[in-house]
């Protein structure tokens, strides 16, 4: 059974190089069979491996101490699961929205390949993995948002490039500290670094720690490396532009959890200047990207900011370093990576004659798309965070988290920054939805034409909506895994 | 676990869905199913009261649902006022099918319009305060839908005005949620109260302030008032009516539970309410006489009976255990402001439907001649002016009496016996000031003619359907009955005044006595002159026979537009302007870096080449005065070796020529033919003038630069041999 985490790495991205050796696989019909089959089979394995007790598999050793390490613990199934369904999900809607473009096998190729390397994200079993993977995920990524190949995407994905590899470069530094007094650094929920080997180098750790964080934070778009994503995500084609913003930004999530949380231990941190620094800016991000989302006029670089603000909700939520605030950190990256796909999935049905759409042009258009702008208004209400939906439960563990967290003035000013956060989400969704629907007498004809997708873009876009709604209601039946699951870490 | 109130909240809400469908199958048939639908959940609401009255215990828990699970609960007061929103839907809905009649977007109010109703009847029976905040949101959202259904740019601006304090106060609200959640454990409203004996005063004030902003503003409190008199009168008349008879009191019922289980008997709470109450129903009547709008005047109305409301609800606390008058005046004059409001809405309804007007000029004189609804305008005119017989008199004597109580009592405090008698003050004013205004509409809508009289009166079909009539009729007789029979009134107060934890009075109220009698003619009378002095004298035009109102209320002091909105955009744009600023840092930053440091590595990378080129300059320079050393050398001997062969050669020549002249004279000898040595010497020493051989290129040529480097490092490698063979000796 432990091979079948390496089958889960190795399946897509044999499957996604080997798509254009298979002349069937020409064919519009058989590609996307293939496809498909390959996304289920991977969601699949993800959930075989969530019914399997935890597995284990060391592949070689760099040296004796850095062993290439795979390993599946209750993280590990959750990031799985929520990659495997996102990109099955973003998939579906790829094979409708990409069906006239001339280079969509390059588009698949590595789609599959950014898959496969995810997953082994997902199942790394100590840093050197991780970052093994993380490396490869960035790098194979790039060409999902170079794909339009025009010379915004061309800048951004450069713009991108840059900013992953500093980043990387930084939890590098972090990574060889750590690996300069310790043994074995395997994953342990609740931190694996022993504390008498870095007794006496306690700043040298924490500055190390904040580093790493800054590094793998540019991923997921924490100031001060947060300025790819705005120009990045906007460019990639529509169900790109979802996997970027909803699953590949929390592999820089994960691999910070992995840090913090499975490797130093949040009990070298809490109380420290770096938790208070790393919340700062956690903080700053958050009303920085509410902020420039407010003011910013184009549709999907207007997401783009929601996400940078988003993301930065989970990871407040880490820096809390409570039970309550990681509950909420996982909650939030499941409930944002479901939205925002959804969001940018609706984002990429409104067609438009001249890219980018601009917000004030779908006035009225909730008339002629009334499933994908309620689609889109119910997961804003989510985004927001308004009872019953999912987004909700995650603002509540996180406000909870950060109360119970004794850091000073973070304990309320967290909670009242998220709030503050959500007032401008409400500010830059509602109005689209709102105008979508409620034109008022002189918006009736919109200068873009409008119908409603096909169904194979339709299905994912309402299943998402459905999802973060029926999540939000019943959440009593999978939140006892994520609970115990935060309850080992913190 | 009974399963009566999960059907009130979400009965509404599936059917909705339900008559989306049928609505688009058959217009008629929606209808028809909403008004079926209507009757029942009324009855439901009825059998709700029923049960509670025997004392049954209706409770509902949904645990787990949403993340802290859905609890519903029933007691007098909650089964009290879901009959009266079941019956105000009631009502309404009957009266929507002439409404909409020619209008567009009828299953879409539809839709919103039961959506609401779930969620209001959520929030009403709510047993604790996270379930009441997840039913409050969804009624902002959904209701939302309804004042924007004209889709008129008025009412749209006015929709958005409503949803930003709605979002606004909501938030504002679950920051509190969350505190008191932190700092009680609990949000169960029954168990509040114990949970947060502990809490520290500033926590407490806190959490409460944060929640009043939520609840008070959806009541329209001041200083958040400012959405309900624009959105109110934008929505169409049955949903006004909702909005101003029940929505505002989801948001009473709030500040109800914050009173009542954090600040039971709380002074400086109560005594805050108090002013803030006073506020708001001065400045509402004030709006109202001002304002020249059918619509807009009754919603001025709804912002001053909730500042009576929330006085009465302050007095709670400031009495004490002695507030059963406050209790039961608060809980009479809400009852009392549903239905007049619905009364008066639906009436206001009747009137647009005709005219499609609401300016007071434009309705002027519509009345006239239609006795039934001037006696169902009259009905509910008469019960919020508070005049004897109907109910809005036993609420009004009831507050009234409270504050009277409480100044009784005052010495005791002594402080705020002054800013009490300013508030009795204020309380009879604004009661005048009520009067004022329903008798300006009144007048202008009943008894004044029109210049246009002829237009209005010509016979045309009937200006009401008969269902609306009749429906219309029956709320507005409810009122006298009321009033009349005040033990009907008590009963209600007696049902409803556990959840404000008030009790019985010791001794009944003698409601018809002289004492409190004379309240009500104050109130009258400072109406009447109110009304003769400035509504006539100052406010209105006289315009040939006919006194018109023309807009009088200065703009600035609109404070949406003067203040809140500016605001609010300033706070954005400067934050916005900030975080631009921090955005771009770290690109402006790299951008410095990657420029700064071309330039330095451009400057580096040709710190070398000029070094090279300096010290390749200097080494030509150099090498080309030691390569022109030997030619000047040999020149200068070459030149030198010349003139001395020359000076020999001539010497030579002189000796040998005089020698010839000495041995051959006379004869001159043919001179000695030379130079044989000067040639000689020429080819010895060439000299200057001749082509010099071709001078070697290489000194210019780095391959010489390198050969000289070569050596250098070759004699360095010597020196190096010879140093370490010395040292190996």
């Amino acid at each position: 059974m432990n091979y079948l985490m390496l089958l889960c790495i190795l399946l897509p991205v044999l499957a996604g190089v080997l798509m254009p050796a298979f002349p069937c696989l020409k064919r519009e019909g058989c590609r996307r069979i293939y496809l498909v089959a390959v996304l289920i089979l991977n969601l699949l394995m993800a959930l075989a491996i969530c019914l399997t007790p935890h597995l284990r598999l060391q592949l070689l050793s760099l040296t004796p101490k850095m062993p290439i390490l795979l390993k599946s613990d209750g993280l590990s199934r959750f990031f799985a699961l929520l990659v495997g369904s996102m990109f099955l999900l973003a998939g579906i809607y790829s094979l409708e929205y990409m069906k006239d473009d001339p280079h969509r096998e390059r588009f698949y190729v590595f789609y599959l390949v950014v898959l496969g390397t995810l997953n082994g994200i997902a199942y790394a079993g100590n840093l050197i993995t991780l970052y093994l993977f993380f490396e490869g995920m960035t790098l194979l990524s790039v060409p999902l948002v170079l794909h339009n190949l025009t010379k915004e995407a061309v800048a951004a994905a450069f713009k991108y490039l840059f900013y992953s590899i500093a980043g990387a470069s930084l939890a590098l530094i972090g990574i060889f500290y750590i690996y300069i007094d310790s043994n074995n650094l395997e994953f342990t929920a609740g931190g694996a670094l022993d504390a008498s080997a870095v007794a006496g180098q306690e700043t040298t750790l924490l500055v190390v720690s904040l580093l790493a964080v800054i590094g793998f934070a540019a991923k997921a778009g924490m100031f001060p490396l947060h300025a790819w994503l705005p120009d990045a995500h906007p460019v990639a084609p529509a169900p790109a532009s979802a996997i970027l913003s909803g699953v590949i930004t929390k592999a820089g999530v994960v691999a910070i959890i992995r840090f913090v949380y499975f490797t130093v231990g949040p009990d070298l941190l809490r109380g420290t200047w770096m938790q208070y620094a790393w919340i700062s800016l956690a903080l700053l991000t958050v009303v920085m990207g509410s902020m420039l989302a407010y003011q910013e006029p184009l549709l999907k670089k207007r997401l783009a900011y929601s996400s940078v603000s988003q993301v930065s909700y989970i990871l407040f939520g880490l820096a809390t370093l409570t039970v309550g605030g990681v509950v909420g950190a996982l909650l939030h990256m499941m409930f944002h990576s479901i939205i925002k796909d959804a969001l940018f999935m609706v984002a990429g049905a409104i067609p438009s004659p001249t890219e980018p759409v601009a917000v004030s042009q779908l006035r009225g258009i909730g008339r002629k798309m009334p499933v994908t702008l309620g689609c889109f208004a119910l997961v804003s209400i989510a985004l927001v965070g308004i009872p019953p939906t999912g987004g909700f439960l995650s603002k509540w563990h996180l406000s909870m988290g950060s109360l119970s967290s004794q850091s000073g003035v973070f304990d309320w000013l967290g909670p009242a920054v998220l709030l503050f956060s959500a007032l401008l989400t409400a500010g830059y969704l509602f109005p689209i939805a709102i105008r979508g629907f409620f034109p008022g007498s002189e918006g009736e004809d919109s200068a873009l034409e409008q119908r409603e997708p096909g169904i194979l873009m339709l299905a994912p876009m309402v299943i998402l909506a459905a999802a973060s709604l029926v999540l939000g209601v019943f959440p009593e039946q999978w939140m006892a895994a994520l609970n115990h699951l935060a309850e080992q870490m913190a | 676990m009974s399963l009566i109130l999960p059907v009130l909240v979400l009965g509404p809400m599936a059917g909705s869905l339900l008559l989306c469908r049928v609505s688009k199958y058959r217009d008629a048939w929606g209808d028809w199913l909403l008004r079926g639908m209507s009757v029942a959940f009324c009855c439901l609401a009825a059998a709700v009261v029923a049960a509670v009255s025997r004392g049954d215990l209706l409770a509902f828990t949904f645990s787990g649902a949403a993340g802290f699970g859905i609890s519903l609960t029933a007691d007098g007061f909650r089964g009290i006022y879901g009959l009266l929103t079941a019956f105000l839907w009631l009502v309404t809905s009957l009266f929507s099918k002439d409404y909409f009649a020619h209008s567009s977007h009828q299953s879409r109010y539809r839709l919103f319009n039961q959506l609401t109703f779930g969620a209001t009847m959520g929030v009403l029976f709510s047993a604790d305060l996270l379930t009441t905040f997840l039913f409050f949101e969804l009624v902002s959202l959904f209701s939302y839908a309804l004042v924007a259904h004209e889709e008129t740019p008025q009412s749209l601006r006015a929709a958005d005005t409503y949803l930003a304090v709605a979002v606004i106060g909501g938030l504002v609200m679950l920051m509190g949620l969350f505190l008191l959640h932190h700092h009680a454990g609990t949000l169960e409203i029954a168990a509040l109260y114990n949970a947060c004996q502990n809490l520290a005063k500033p926590t407490r004030y806190l959490i409460g302030g944060l929640l009043l902003t939520g609840f008070g503003a959806k009541a329209g409190m001041f200083p958040l008032h400012v959405w309900l008199p624009k959105a109110h009168p934008q929505a169409p008349a049955p949903a006004s009516a909702l909005l101003s008879g029940i929505l505002t009191k989801s948001g009473i019922f709030g500040v109800l539970v914050i009173n009542c289980e954090l600040f039971r008997q709380d002074f400086a709470w109560g005594l805050g309410l108090v002013l803030l109450g006073s506020v708001t129903m001065v400045l509402g009547a004030v709006l109202a006489i001002f304002s020249i709008n059918l619509k807009r005047t009754l919603a001025c109305s709804s912002v001053s009976q909730m500042g009576f409301v929330v006085v009465g609800i302050g007095m709670q606390c400031l009495l004490g255990s002695h507030n059963s008058l406050a209790v039961r005046g608060t809980l009479l004059h809400m009852v009392n402001h549903s239905l007049v409001k619905l009364v008066l809405f639906v009436a206001a309804g009747v009137i647009y439907l005709n005219l499609h007007q609401l300016h007071l000029d434009d309705i002027r004189g519509f009345g006239r001649g239609k006795p039934l609804l001037a006696f169902v305008f009259l009905m509910g005119a008469l019960s919020l002016g508070g005049v004897p017989f109907f109910p809005g008199y036993l609420s009004k004597t009831l507050l009234h009496e409270s504050i009277v109580e409480y100044l009784w009592m005052l010495p005791d405090y002594a402080f705020p016996a002054r800013l009490m008698q300013g508030v009795e003050m204020a309380f009879l004013l604004t009661g005048g000031m009520t009067v004022a205004y329903l008798t300006k509409l009144f007048v202008t809508i009943f008894v004044e003619k029109n210049p246009r009289q002829n237009e209005l009166d010509a016979p045309r079909e009937p200006y009401c359907s008969k269902t609306t009539g009749v429906a219309l009729v029956l709320s507005a007789c409810l009122l006298p009955i009321l009033g009349i029979f005040p033990a009907l009134a008590d009963g209600v107060a007696d049902l409803g005044q556990d959840f404000l934890r008030g009790h019985s009075p010791e001794y009944p109220v003698a409601y018809f006595a002289w004492v409190n009698l004379k309240g009500a003619f104050a109130s009258l009378t400072i109406g009447a002159i109110l009304y003769l002095l400035i509504v006539r004298g100052v406010l209105g035009k006289n315009e040939g026979e006919t006194l018109t109102y023309p807009e009088r209320w200065p703009r600035f002091l609109d404070v949406e537009d003067s203040l809140y909105r500016p605001l609010l955009e300033g706070i954005c744009h400067v934050g916005a302007a900030l975080m631009r600023l921090l955005a771009t840092l770290p690109d402006a930053l790299i951008r410095a870096i990657r420029d700064g440091g071309a330039t330095l590595m451009r400057l580096l990378a040709a710190l070398p080449g000029a070094l090279v080129g300096a010290v390749y300059a200097g080494a030509t320079a150099i090498l080309k005065l030691m390569a022109g050393l030997p030619d000047a050398v040999v020149g200068a001997i070459n030149r030198g070796g010349f003139c001395l062969a020359q000076a020999l050669d001539g010497l030579l020549d002189g000796l040998v020529s005089r020698l010839q002249q000495w041995f051959l004279r006379p004869a001159r000898p043919k001179p000695f033919p030379g130079k044989l040595l000067g040639s000689f010497c020429r080819v010895l020493f060439p000299s200057d003038e001749e082509e010099p051989p071709p001078r070697p290129v290489f000194t210019e040529s780095i391959s010489y630069g390198l050969l000289l480097f070569s050596l250098g490092i070759v004699a360095m490698l010597l020196y190096v041999f010879v140093h370490a063979w010395q040292t190996i000796r």
